[in-house]
């Protein structure tokens, strides 16, 4: 594989991963907001922020319309092919990626990419209602989860799907964090008491986890809530634990595989040296901080392998 | 008359039609299409094409457009009616375009070396020598088996007796051949039936065929080689295809920067570390190949990528240089060239062609601008043609005056009454000219296409075929008739 090729299959798994799990943030925030009373807190721009996107600014900047806070929420989450955190704009960058390393990847997941492209291109043109919107994002995670498998019945298994996994991982991982910090921030109370059990089934049924969690909690001997299970429990797909486990596992074969596990595991360790249950929200959400400072630093030295392509060229042909 | 199954098709008088005979009677090779049409109805037909489409969408098959400064992917037209041949004709055709190709690399080998056919004053030499086509880095250099042009797109057209003609030879760049491919896929999916039916020749061993016919250039034969298919990049216009053949062969599809010369040996930049180049696959011109050979202001080039290949340390296809053979002019003289080197006489003939060099028949095309089509030498693409008969007097004027400036320049054959097939066109078969691209591979063996790319202008009388002009595809459809 080209050296060159490596950030895009990277990025192909990242923005695959990404359009799939904004789709699963948005139908789980929605649902956040049907279980809440009416008088709850629930602010749609807190969703930008978790994106890393100033949402009060992005609103304030919008002409003025009819839209309600929500609606321009969602413009900037699916329809707005300039947001960089829209399904719109994920998506054209998963197409410009895959066009990138088109001979890298089999025919059938190459269609299955098109077809997506092509779905998005005529469904996510326009604002929909509530209802609407939920069978469409629904729609996108099946979309993407046919590509995924696709691609792992027909993929040569091959540096190039080790990184599309990698990068399929780390984002995961770090969307996870965020969809979390969502829950987290929405409970953050003023004093620092000990964090309340977090219990949204909405949000475990938007990743698909509502049974596992039950499963989870049955087998537990001690306390243990949504926090836990979404860092820790790595028998759980969509967990930080499992996240990271299947990033070292597919980093083995790769030239700079030393480097990669060394991240890995300082975010381990992170997960094992906390005391989950002691920390207050505020504590709580520092931490999910760290782990996403962890996560880019882990970005980074997987697309950055260090290589000498000019220096001792004996030296590099035996290696 | 209309031909019985296609409703009330009108032929084109003085035209051979690939599907039907003049007397209407639907040809051998065309009567399953005939008798699904038949038994469907054209509604039948209208739906497929619409299924059609959709597929190429689906599959993600396009073909880059310049506009105003952008590049524009645009869905490759594919028309949903087969364009077909009898196998039996096809052998000879095939056989033909073999003959040319081996002769044109004798033809190229002895330029770079002894120069024979110069010598002999079979080709003028000044033709030869002052084209910006020979590439004079060049001489002395063998590549192996003395093939230079590796990879050839024969451009072939009928003429009104339904006779096949060599229109031209692309042997720098050609392009066009993962549109066969995937014309095929595409109609495989949505005529299953019309391929359970017939005997239709199967084109996919393509891809197959190159790798062997690079891998047979290797410098170290032995080893597992190293091919790399060399793009300019994701904003060619041909990067579809680039980028497809790769994948179908299953080599790396490299840009330059992803090269490196060191002690003239090429080097592909990979995520272990540097891997030995053996065989490079060229999509790039040659004179942008190397900035220390070429042209010092590529920014495509590798530098030093000429003085590792003049050293034998890696092979390129097209070999360099080989785009001398590629040239309109020299075109007219290949009747003459494949008798010189093979002492036989060519299977498929020439256009018959006027050279504006030659004072008289200079003196021809100039008093019938307005019947003949006049080409420049180098341009490809369909591009800075005039087509006589439908040109104004001003154009006439305007190609004259090119004409008269730089006769080397210009050649002009009479208009041809190119053949047509029965086309889609706002729902109603209409009989629309074409041509036909077949490939040939030329490395240790000798290997033809069956087939081609059958390329259709789709707008009515139209004779301009370039998908980059509104031409639009047909699959071409080889029909065993030798049962």
């Amino acid at each position: 594989m080209l050296l060159k090729s490596l950030d895009h299959i990277f990025w192909l798994g990242r923005y695959l991963e990404r359009l799939d799990d904004t789709a699963r943030l948005i139908n789980a925030t929605s649902h956040l907001l049907i279980d809440s009373h009416k008088d709850s807190q629930f602010s749609w721009p807190l969703l930008l922020d978790v994106l890393g996107q100033n949402g009060a600014e992005l609103l304030s900047q919008l002409p003025p319309s009819d839209l309600t806070v929500e609606q321009q929420v969602m413009g900037f989450l699916i329809t707005d092919a300039d947001s960089e955190v829209s399904i719109r704009s994920a998506c054209s960058a998963l197409k410009q990626n895959a066009r990138t390393v088109r001979q890298l990847i089999p025919r059938d997941m190459w269609e299955e990419l098109n077809s997506l492209d092509l779905f998005l291109q005529e469904h996510c043109q326009q604002l929909q209602g509530r209802q609407h919107r939920y069978r469409l994002m629904t729609e996108v995670s099946r979309r993407c989860q046919m590509v995924v498998g696709v691609l792992d019945g027909t993929m040569l298994r091959s540096d190039a799907f080790d990184l599309f996994n990698i990068g399929r991982h780390v984002e995961r991982a770090d969307m996870t964090t965020r969809i979390m910090d969502v829950m987290v921030l929405q409970q953050l109370q003023p004093t620092d008491i000990k964090r309340p059990r977090f219990r949204w089934t909405s949000i475990l049924n938007a990743l698909g986890g509502v049974e596992s969690y039950h499963y989870y909690l049955a087998h537990q001997n001690t306390e243990v809530d949504a926090v836990d299970y979404l860092l820790t429990y790595a028998d759980f797909p969509r967990s930080l634990a499992y996240c990271l486990h299947r990033v070292a596992a597919s980093a083995k074969a790769l030239p700079h595989s030393a480097a990669i596990l060394q991240r890995v595991w300082q975010l381990q360790d992170l997960l094992k040296t906390q005391n989950l249950s002691e920390l207050t929200t505020g504590q709580l959400h520092q931490l999910i901080d760290q782990f996403q400072t962890g996560i880019i630093e882990l970005h980074q030295v997987i697309s950055t392998p260090k290589l000498e392509f000019s220096a001792d060229l004996s030296q590099q042909m035996s290696a | 008359m209309g031909a019985k199954s296609f409703g009330h098709y009108q032929q084109i008088s003085q035209c051979f039609d690939e599907l039907v005979q003049a007397d209407g009677q639907i040809r051998p090779p065309a009567a399953a299409i005939a008798r699904f049409i038949d038994r469907h109805g054209s509604a039948e037909l209208i739906q497929r094409q619409e299924q059609l489409n959709q597929t190429i969408s689906a599959m993600g098959v396009c073909f880059t457009l310049y506009s105003d400064g952008n590049n524009i992917d645009r869905c490759w037209p594919l028309d949903v009616m087969p364009r077909t041949i009898p196998s039996s004709e096809w052998q000879k055709t095939s056989a033909g375009l073999k003959q040319r190709l081996a002769a044109l690399n004798l033809f190229i080998d002895d330029l770079y070396h002894d120069q024979r056919i110069l010598k002999d004053g079979i080709v003028p030499a000044d033709l030869v020598l002052d084209s910006r086509n020979y590439l004079a880095p060049c001489k002395g250099i063998s590549p192996r088996y003395g093939v230079w042009a590796n990879i050839c797109g024969t451009d072939l057209v009928r003429d009104g007796s339904g006779k096949f003609l060599v229109l031209e030879d692309n042997l720098r760049v050609p392009s066009g051949v993962s549109y066969m491919l995937e014309n095929r896929t595409v109609m495989k999916r949505v005529f299953p039936e019309l391929f359970a039916d017939s005997f239709i020749y199967p084109v996919d061993d393509y891809p197959h065929q190159l790798w062997r016919m690079l891998a047979s250039l290797s410098p170290r034969p032995g080893d597992v080689p190293c091919i790399v298919l060399l793009t300019p990049g994701v904003y060619n216009s041909a990067y579809f295809e680039h980028s497809f053949l790769a994948q179908q062969m299953g080599v790396e599809l490299a840009e330059n920067t992803d090269l490196l010369v060191q002690d003239d040996i090429v080097y592909l930049k990979t995520l272990h570390g540097l891997q030995r180049v053996d065989v490079i696959y060229r999509r790039v011109d040659d004179i942008f190949i190397d900035p220390q050979a070429f042209r010092p202001d590529s920014v495509l080039g590798i530098p030093g990528l000429i003085k590792a290949w003049a050293k034998g340390n890696v092979s390129i296809a097209n070999a360099p240089g080989s785009g001398v053979a590629d040239d309109k002019v020299i075109y007219a003289y290949v009747p003459e060239i494949i008798n010189y080197y093979l002492g036989e006489q060519p299977l498929i003939d020439n256009v018959p062609t006027y050279l504006c060099l030659d004072p008289k028949q200079r003196e021809y095309v100039l008093a019938n601008l307005d019947q003949l089509v006049v080409k420049p030498a180098n341009e490809s693409g369909g591009y800075g043609i005039l087509i006589g008969p439908r040109s104004t007097k001003e154009e006439q004027q305007q190609m004259a005056e090119a004409i008269k400036a730089n006769p080397r320049n210009f050649i002009a054959q009479p208009t041809l009454a190119l053949s047509t097939a029965p086309t889609l066109c706002d729902g109603v078969l209409e009989p629309r000219h074409l041509d036909l691209r077949p490939f040939i591979l030329q490395g240790r063996d000798l290997y033809c296409t069956t087939g081609g790319l059958s390329r259709v202008a789709l707008k009515k009388g139209s004779l301009v075929v370039n998908s980059s002009q509104g031409g639009g595809s047909k699959d071409t459809w080889i029909i065993n008739d030798e049962v």
